[in-house]
């Protein structure tokens, strides 16, 4: 009781702190509207944009601002894309792909205000959830992760790669693992981190530094956007028209249970290691349509259906802080790119983390969430108009911003020859279904794993069973295998035995 | 052919990569000391400590998954049709545009940003970008291909050397005729269609604006480090920023 008292009090002074401050709001001002216009526009995503302002803000400004800047973009991004979901039926995020199911059959009704109040509610709740859990959960694991040591780092790294790979695969789990390999082996170029031996430079000085995280990111995450979307040649879509946006309190009222609910659930997959938004918003769904009595409504124009996909991809958001700020290992790849933003500021999240660093971004969520609310009912009507923007129009914009955001963190024109050749080598896996995600998070993760799992066996003088013997790396262990076994032909065998008797 | 069985031909292909991929890179990490270190002549470390050690892990696991995608792609089928010559299921037209567009994208990168003037390269990319790939045709796509290909060309290859990146040049000036010569593309496409000219201004407009606008807020907005500062505007907005406006608001 009194740790959650203490907590509170934090959370109420960095909030004061920060309310009182007039640079903040015109932070996080922009930096929501800019999210929403990236969530809005279809091809543009929450990771690009968390990406691209990491570029801006990087070192050369307070962390406070960069914070305040990235984690506004990154819930006005994963809220901006239900709008082209509703209104186009073209999710502007991975993360509206749910939000769509229900969304545009409402619009093409001409219940598109009503959808879109409803939806900007629901994730302004969600964030709040998220939050709620965030500010209660990063304390007390905070309090255990002083018992975590190299062995569990390591297992949870790998952990991390696996269960993304194994998640986000559109086709085989295996090419989840292999894109997860190939993030692991990016990172391990460079001098290591424990002999300072160089690895893989090939002579190039650029290199021994290993590879940055943000050209990285841009060009894993911005380049194929960009050559997808010039080469797509979209024709402009007029979005449906909509009515009223601001929600009836009484339909708000009577959902409140659905929201909390589906709160819970986009919070809890946000926290698993490498599992975005997207992710949680399918899962929350699909529990509202198995368990809500309109289940078969679903898919039809379900305003139930609509909510339990917003609130929980918003929700999603503080549940993906909780692993990053706890352990260091994102729980999405929006929270990938901001572990990028936090290496670059110097920032090492994990059980040595600031605790009052972490009660500012609980409170710098909170004024994201209230920020966009306001801007989702009021402006929602610009937010429309921007959908009207051909992709062949703003791609090129979003390319040259791309380009000076890579240049300018710090490596210069070899930062731009990596984030090129990161986005060629990417577009070509998106063209074979290999998941980018896994990739992003093993070359942010490597390094912690190749360091700790040397660690772990240096000091346990090479004695592998160091990975069995404490209980906690042992779990994990064990769940790793687990994961591997789930998915080899034998266990399908199995399981469709087990099923036919 | 369905897709599954393209994206089973696409696979065996990317499997045998990453399998000359996986044994490279295991070679190459025999470079690194592995049973012993002996690193400025200070001779320890075993092999639970070794650099290689995380590297033979995750190479060698990377060609057992390669072996067994090899294997899938086999047994589904892919293989047969990826040796036929005919599982790739590549659209010519698609693969031009994208061949188009990676050109593009390399000669800016390689080429332009580094040598010429950051907002004449921008826009030069963004007019040719939409002449080429708004709405457009193939042939389209290889002419705002070749336009950026051939101010890219001309200062790869009189500027080729590092020292001088920085200078400023006359490759300014070919990019900003290839610009100019784009815009008048996307006015004749413009009229000859029937579009709107006005919204084709504005993109002339904002195709030289745009870049300027985030080159001087990331330069002296929020002090980062901007491509070559010797550039032909850069170089007179940087000495007008420094001596005429610093000055004013200082006093």
């Amino acid at each position: 009781m009194e740790f959650l008292s203490t907590q509170l009090t934090g959370f109420l002074e960095a909030l004061v702190y920060l309310a009182s401050d007039p640079v903040t709001y015109a932070y996080i001002s922009v930096s929501v509207f800019l999210g929403i216009v990236f969530g809005a526009l279809p091809g543009l995503t929450a990771t690009l944009a968390v990406t691209i302002l990491t570029g801006f803000f990087s070192n050369k400004f307070p962390l406070e601002q960069s914070m305040i800047a990235l984690i506004g973009a990154y819930v006005g991004a994963i809220y901006g894309g239900s709008y082209p979901a509703i209104l186009l039926n073209i999710p502007g995020t991975a993360a509206s792909a749910a939000t769509a199911m229900d969304g545009h059959p409402l619009a093409k009704s001409g219940r598109g205000g009503e959808a879109l109040g409803l939806t900007t509610t629901a994730s302004f709740i969600g964030t709040l959830i998220g939050t709620v859990f965030l500010l209660a959960f990063v304390g007390l694991l905070l309090l255990v992760s002083k018992n975590i040591a190299s062995p569990e780092k390591a297992m949870l790294a790998l952990f991390g790669v696996l269960l993304s790979g194994t998640l986000m695969s559109p086709d085989l789990p295996l090419k989840g693992w292999i894109s997860g390999l190939i993030g692991l082996a990016m990172a391990m170029v460079g001098m290591d981190p424990i002999l300072s031996e160089d690895r893989y430079t090939f002579d190039w000085s650029y290199l021994l530094s290993g590879f940055q995280v943000v050209p990285v990111l841009m060009g894993a995450f911005a380049i194929p956007q960009i050559l997808d979307g010039m080469r797509s040649n979209l024709s402009k879509q007029k979005p449906l028209p909509v009515g009223r946006i601001i929600p009836r309190m009484g339909a708000l009222f009577s959902r409140m249970g659905l929201i909390a609910r589906s709160g819970v659930i986009g919070t809890g997959v946000g926290a698993l290691p490498g599992v975005g938004e997207d992710v949680a918003g399918w899962v929350s769904y699909g529990v509202g349509k198995s368990i809500s009595k309109d289940g078969d409504q679903f898919g039809k124009g379900s305003l139930n259906g609509l909510v339990c996909a917003e609130a929980a991809n918003n929700a999603a958001i503080g549940g993906a802080l909780i692993p990053l700020l706890v352990l260091g290992i994102p729980g999405s790849p929006p929270a990938a790119a901001l572990l990028g933003a936090l290496k670059v500021n110097n920032v090492i999240p994990g059980p040595t983390i600031d605790p009052s660093f972490v009660l500012h971004v609980v409170a710098i969520l909170v004024l994201a969430s209230f920020t966009m609310v306001l801007m989702g009912l009021f402006t929602a009507r610009i937010f429309i108009l921007v959908l009207q923007i051909p992709q062949t129009v703003f791609l090129p914009i979003v390319l040259i911003l791309t380009t000076i955001g890579s240049f300018s963190v710090g490596g210069g024109i070899n930062d731009l020859y990596l984030m090129l050749g990161v986005g060629l080598v990417v577009t070509v896996m998106n063209t074979m279904q290999y998941p980018v995600a896994p990739l992003v998070i093993g070359v942010i993760l490597g390094g912690l794993f190749d360091e700790t799992f040397r660690r772990s066996l240096f000091l346990a003088d090479g004695d592998l069973s160091v990975f069995v013997s404490r209980p906690g790396a042992a779990i994990l262990l064990t769940l790793n295998v687990l994961l591997i076994l789930s998915q080899t032909p034998l266990t399908s065998f199995i399981r469709q035995k087990i099923r036919l008797t | 052919m369905s897709d599954k069985l393209v994206l089973r031909a696409r696979d065996f292909w990317a499997s045998l990569v990453l399998i000359a991929l996986s044994l490279f890179f295991l070679f190459k990490t025999t470079d690194i000391p592995f049973f012993v270190s002996d690193n400025e002549s200070v001779r320890g470390g075993d092999w639970y400590n070794s650099a290689a050690l995380v590297p033979y892990g995750l190479f060698g696991a990377l060609l057992l998954l390669s072996f067994a995608l090899l294997f899938i792609s086999i047994r589904d089928g892919g293989a047969k049709y990826a040796l036929a010559s005919k599982g790739l299921n590549v659209n010519r037209f698609e693969a031009l545009r994208l061949i188009s567009l990676s050109s593009m994208l390399f000669f800016y990168i390689f080429a332009l940003v580094p040598r010429v003037d950051f907002t004449i390269a921008s826009a030069l990319l963004f007019c040719a970008l939409i002449y080429g790939f708004h709405r457009s045709t193939p042939i389209r796509s290889i002419i705002a291909a070749l336009f950026v290909a051939a101010a890219g060309a001309y200062a790869l290859l009189v500027h080729f050397p590092r020292k001088e990146w920085g200078k400023p040049h006359d490759d300014d000036y070919v990019t900003l005729l290839f610009w100019a010569v784009s815009c008048v593309c996307l006015l004749i496409t413009a009229i000859r269609e029937r579009k709107k000219i006005k919204s084709t201004l504005i993109l002339i407009i904002l195709s030289m604006s745009v870049p300027l606008l985030l080159v001087c807020s990331m330069a002296f907005g929020f002090r980062q480090n901007v491509p070559n500062r010797g550039g032909l505007f850069f170089s007179y907005i940087e000495y007008f920023y420094y001596v005429n406006l610093v000055p004013l608001w200082r006093a």
